[in-house]
């Protein structure tokens, strides 16, 4: 299994684009972050939750990429046909889609971790030196903030991972990854209100659920969100589900 | 050693592969022939578990490629060139391949070196030629050293000296006791390298034999005949049961005639003979002859053709 990983590896790292898009989840939360702390940081109300919510917020669209990210490795593969020659060298399918999620779904966290980390420090500094307050020791929600969006960065390579197994085509999975949290939820959840007539079952669309890790699912104020623990486990869940269908199907089809 | 028994495979209605049972033997190129569309690179998918069949298995050393460990040390394959990232170089694309089945470092430069694709192994194969694309693809098949070799096509985009190149290498492979199945459109160039034939039409097997047995099971044979006294020899063909037909004045070809016998009889006639010669129809003239209920997709007559 070791060897698939590395080959997977390998595979991820070779790609310049690839690049590009681990770059720009990564440089985008920090930049936006920074500057907020830059221009904003000399504001009254600017304290360690403001600077959690920016980054955590940001954060978001930069999981988002990591999903498309984790959907393209798998379908480039598809693309461009070494899905072919990479089942021929490992002919056990599963462990090329183990190796795939365990590659991807680190990738995303260690990559989350380095933008919290860092987005925490320099951010920090910046906004202390315009004057503001930053301690996340009298934060409560600090760490579960920062661990949830790390976490919710391994869950969208997870998702990203099972959508690309499943649909094969990269345009069809970047869309779908990025128009399902940014419009399809908003559309769905809108149509369930009408129908139902509460507000109730939004709590209950996946991304919705899944972005309340990083601090910043909507405030719905009498309908509620997810805890931060629920929606972290329901979207899980169903990134889960979808990555599991997705092997399924792959280790049903022809390659 | 691979055999293929009882091999199908449909994609809806259609069946691409269709009951398909043979073997190839190690120390020979096998060569295998079926016209467009008549299944070949289904059955090779199908052999690596690709393609999953919907009947019938494959062994390669009377294992399933699916049990093997690390297949690429035991059946290095190429199905098609073009299985690369376009943005990853050669020498990358390689060591992800080494690295899935632990294969060193070391051996990615080595077959790179045995392709003579070193100079380049770093550039993007977004700029390599399908001749290069071939030989990368061959290195892939030789880095785990494997016992058996599968490629498709592999002489497509090759020039005179890559095609001669892959001739010597496979013809090198056999003759090391690997077992070698090439399937090839080039039959001029098949009838140079293989020992022995497989040949499909519409997923079914019609011939598996030797290409010296194949040829003389469907290509035609005549007797060509040059001399001054042609005129009155070709009676007295005729008069044997043969086919005559004159080519000049001096010159005819007779069929259905043993050439010993065109030769006593000339010798009974007194004529004197300039050229008596056995002749034998092509690889080309047997496959088309073996193929002709099978093809495909038929091209309209352009003329001048057979």
């Amino acid at each position: 299994m070791i060897n698939v990983v590395r080959s997977e590896w390998i595979k991820v790292r070779t790609v310049a684009m690839h690049w590009v898009l681990a770059l720009i989840a990564i440089a985008f939360p920090l930049v936006i972050t920074i500057l907020t702390a830059l221009f904003n940081g000399d504001s009254a109300d600017f304290d360690t939750r403001s600077l959690l919510e920016v980054l955590g917020g940001t954060s978001v669209v930069a999981v988002l990429l990591l999903g498309v990210l984790a959907a393209a490795t798998v379908t480039s593969d598809f693309g461009f046909n070494t899905i072919r020659p990479t089942f021929a060298a490992t002919p056990r399918r599963l462990r090329v889609m183990g190796a795939k999620v365990f590659v991807m779904v680190t990738y995303a966290l260690v990559s989350q971790a380095i933008v919290m980390f860092l987005g925490v420090v320099i951010g920090g500094a910046v906004a202390r030196g315009k004057g503001a307050t930053i301690d996340l020791g009298s934060y409560g929600p600090a760490v579960p903030i920062i661990a949830g969006t790390i976490v919710l960065a391994g869950l969208m390579a997870l998702i990203g991972l099972g959508v690309g197994m499943l649909l094969r085509s990269t345009p069809l999975a970047v869309t779908l990854l990025i128009l399902w949290p940014l419009l399809i939820e908003s559309l769905i959840g809108g149509l369930l209100t009408l129908i139902t007539k509460s507000g109730h079952v939004l709590r209950w669309l996946p991304f919705r659920a899944g972005f309340q890790l990083a601090g910043a699912g909507g405030n719905d104020g009498d309908i509620g969100s997810p805890s931060r623990l629920t929606g972290g486990i329901y979207f899980g869940v169903v990134s889960l589900a979808v990555a599991l269908l997705g092997a399924w199907v792959v280790n049903r089809r022809d390659a | 050693m691979i055999s293929v028994i009882d091999l199908t495979k449909r994609f809806g209605a259609k069946v691409a592969v269709d009951h398909l049972t043979f073997d190839v033997r190690p120390g020979v190129v096998t060569g295998f022939l079926g016209p467009n569309g008549s299944g070949k690179s289904t059955t090779m998918r199908c052999m690596l578990g690709l393609d999953l069949p919907d009947g019938g298995s494959t062994s390669f050393q009377g294992r399933r490629y699916r049990d093997l460990a690390q297949p690429l040390h035991e059946v290095g394959a190429l199905l098609d060139a073009g299985y690369v990232h376009p943005g990853r170089s050669a020498r990358n694309h390689l060591r992800w391949l080494a690295a899935s089945n632990g294969i060193a470092r070391g051996r990615v430069d080595e077959v790179l070196e045995l392709v003579g694709l070193t100079t380049v192994a770093a550039g993007r194969l977004r700029s390599y030629s399908l001749g290069m694309r071939q030989r990368l693809g061959l290195a892939a098949v030789l880095l785990g050293d494997p016992q058996t070799v599968i490629l498709d096509e592999p002489a497509n985009g090759l020039d005179p000296e890559g095609i001669r190149w892959i001739r010597d290498v496979l013809t090198h492979l056999a003759g090391q006791g690997r077992t070698v199945l090439v399937s090839s459109h080039q039959l001029s160039e098949m009838a140079l390298i293989a020992d022995d034939l497989v040949v499909i039409g519409q997923g079914r097997l019609i011939e598996q034999s030797t290409v010296t047995e194949f040829v003389h099971r469907y290509a035609e044979r005549w007797v060509r005949v040059q001399s001054p006294g042609s005129s009155a020899l070709g009676p007295l063909l005729e008069a044997e049961g043969a086919t005559v037909t004159h080519l000049g004045p001096t010159e005819l070809e007779a069929r259905d005639i043993e050439c010993a016998r065109v030769g006593e009889l000339a010798a009974q006639q007194g004529a004197v003979l300039h050229e008596l010669s056995p002749q034998t129809g092509s690889l080309e003239d047997a496959f088309l002859k073996a193929t002709s209920g099978a093809q495909e997709y038929r091209s309209a007559s352009w003329g001048g053709g057979q």
